[in-house]
């Protein structure tokens, strides 16, 4: 898994959402070092969200028979639909308040993409890795066919 | 063709809800949703679930107009849900359908894009590097450029008044952010997809109760006789609280409102612990072989006795709750009551048809969601406020008023309208009347996007409040 390459993209992601939609609503050029200095925090932010909540999923099915794309296709409905539901409801608790707003869909459209990337990286490296998952995929494939 | 589809109906999401409240704009949006659904799978909607799916999908988007209550909103936004669901999967269960709509209309395109890329992962990576040299392209020295004119600005001020004066004022970013989600809300109904393996589990389950292997006579003998036994007991009780009940309602005393509150109350706690236990017992002793046991006639009679009972428990409390109402007027307590009511009935003959007909719990599931759901949309049909207001003060012997007052605005022109029928104080007739003209002026500031069916009604008394 390559986790730190994930978080670089995740917190970058993050950080351009997370200023777009404040820039939609008030724009100064003076904020620009806080916009830089913004990426540290942001950057501790997605780093616990991920390795606390989409981390687990691929590391507990690494011993398994499962490949990420396997893994992917079974949680992320679940975990999309809750983070969903989870991030409307703060934003309607926060009473739509802007940065809270921002945070919430910065946040859920990172942890998204991000289960698609950690999902991705899977096919090329992880199942020669793990001859177990690789005769998984091949099943998997001829299934299909 | 297609992209320049969502494209159109992106702007026109933006064009009914940007900066608006909900009103006429949801229904329009219901029946875009709907054309939009036909264009892109003209086929699944020659399917007689999806058509009727579409018809209460519909029928709340009326009711959103007419009623334009919280309630309408919800039960539309299931029905949106539901359709979205049906469309990915006719067959599945509505609860299914629900988590399908639910995840298609958030993340259907995140889960398209990645099964296409599975695919195609080999013949893409190039195109894919691409991109990620494009970004760079800009967003690294887009970064550098502006850090830049950061630091030049502090150090020439000609340079600093040119910099102040870039104005990008006539972009609202805020609209074209609204119209990127409507982009994303109509990519992502535009094909429909299915969360696995709930729905193909779901396709799997029957309703059908099949006969196991572990078939033993013995067990099954000792299971019937501890059924019959706690559920012979359980009856017998039942009838005893039934009797004692009939006659504690026979002495109610109309005129004490407290009275009648905590009979009501208290009835309605026993029925829950009366409902989720019986239905609890009675799945349990039908779980499996009991069902195909020759000597089950007497449990599945007494099984049957018991839901007859608990369906005069309904009855009884029923009753007490009506006469609540009549004294007391209707509140939304006392309508909810009522609604509890009706799904309980409902459950027990759902799990009534279950015990008969040899069913398993997917079925007791499947169609106690249905019709919880066809509930929630006959419910948002009614404008309760208005219901309430109108009941109160024409057929019920007393009423609180504050309680009318404080309903939500639904109420403010029949409040308004039958205030000189009644007996209140000068006080309050003002409240009303405050709450009316507020309401009016509210009414009379709203666009198009926002208009109801009761502002089409009152068209000329809000042309009057306008001058």
């Amino acid at each position: 898994m390559n986790l730190p390459g994930n978080l670089a993209k995740s917190s970058l992601l993050a950080s351009v959402i997370f200023w777009i939609i404040i820039w939609s609503k008030e724009f100064e050029m003076n904020m620009m070092p806080f916009v830089l200095l913004s990426y540290i925090p942001i950057f501790l932010c997605v780093l616990i969200v991920i390795v606390a909540s989409i981390c687990p999923f691929f590391w507990s099915a690494k011993n398994e028979i499962y490949t990420k794309a396997q893994v992917f296709k079974m949680c992320f409905p679940y975990y999309t639909c809750i983070t969903f539901g989870l991030c409307c409801y703060g934003i309607i608790t926060s009473d739509y308040d802007l940065y809270f707003s921002a945070f919430c869909i910065s946040a859920y459209i990172t942890t998204n993409q991000s289960w698609v990337w950690f999902a991705k990286e899977n096919t090329n490296t992880n199942s020669h890795d793990n001859p177990k998952q690789l005769i998984n995929c091949e099943q998997h494939v001829t299934i299909e066919k | 063709m297609k992209q320049l589809a969502i494209i159109i109906t992106s702007l026109l999401f933006s064009i009914l809800f940007y900066d608006r409240s909900i009103g006429l704009n949801l229904s329009i949006f219901s029946l875009i949703t709907i054309a939009f659904l036909v264009f892109y799978n003209p086929i699944k909607f020659k399917n007689k679930t999806i058509l009727l799916h579409t018809f209460a999908y519909v029928l709340t988007a009326i009711f959103v107009f007419i009623n334009h209550s919280y309630l309408s909103v919800i039960a539309n936004c299931a029905a949106f849900f539901t359709l979205v669901g049906t469309v990915s999967e006719t067959s599945s269960s509505i609860y299914v359908q629900w988590f399908n709509g639910i995840y298609t209309t958030i993340a259907g395109i995140i889960q398209r894009n990645f099964d296409k890329n599975e695919d195609t992962q080999k013949v893409n990576w190039k195109k894919d590097i691409d991109l990620a040299h494009w970004a760079k392209l800009i967003g690294i020295p887009l970064v550098f450029v502006i850090v830049f004119i950061l630091l030049y600005k502090n150090g020439n001020p000609i340079f600093n008044d040119l910099i102040s004066q870039i104005n990008f004022d006539f972009i609202n970013i805020q609209w074209v952010l609204f119209t990127v989600l409507g982009y994303y809300l109509f990519n992502n109904i535009s094909k429909p997809i299915q969360v696995e393996p709930a729905t193909s589990l779901d396709l799997k389950t029957e309703n059908e109760l099949y006969k196991s292997d572990h078939f033993s006579e013995e067990k099954l003998k000792k299971e019937k006789q501890l059924g019959t036994t706690l559920l012979g007991l359980l009856n017998l009780l039942l009838v005893f609280y039934i009797i004692t009940d009939v006659m504690s309602l026979s002495s109610i005393e109309t005129t004490k409102a407290s009275e009648l509150s905590n009979h009501v109350h208290s009835g309605i706690n026993t029925l829950i612990a009366s409902i989720i236990i019986a239905i609890g017992i009675i799945l349990y002793f039908f779980r499996g072989n009991l069902n195909f046991y020759a000597e089950n006639r007497t449990l599945k009679n007494i099984a049957f006795s018991w839901i007859i009972l608990n369906i005069i428990l309904i009855i009884l409390i029923t009753i007490k709750n009506q006469i609540y109402i009549t004294s007391f007027g209707l509140t939304y307590k006392r309508i909810g009551v009522h609604i509890y009511i009706l799904l309980t009935f409902i459950g027990l003959v759902t799990t009534f048809l279950k015990v008969l007909k040899i069913k398993n719990l997917a079925f007791l599931f499947r169609r106690n969601t249905q019709i919880a759901f066809v509930v929630l949309i006959v419910c948002s049909m009614i404008n309760w406020d208005a219901t309430i207001t109108k009941y109160n003060l024409t057929k019920a012997k007393a009423y609180d008023v504050d309680y009318l007052i404080k309903l939500t605005d639904r109420n403010a022109v029949i409040l308004y309208n039958l205030k000189d029928n009644i007996v209140i104080s000068q006080e309050n007739k003002n409240r009303i009347e405050t709450k009316y003209n507020n309401y009016m002026l509210h009414l009379s500031q709203r666009d198009w996007q926002e208009f109801n069916y009761e502002i089409v009604a009152n068209l000329e008394k809000l042309d009057k409040t306008k001058d």
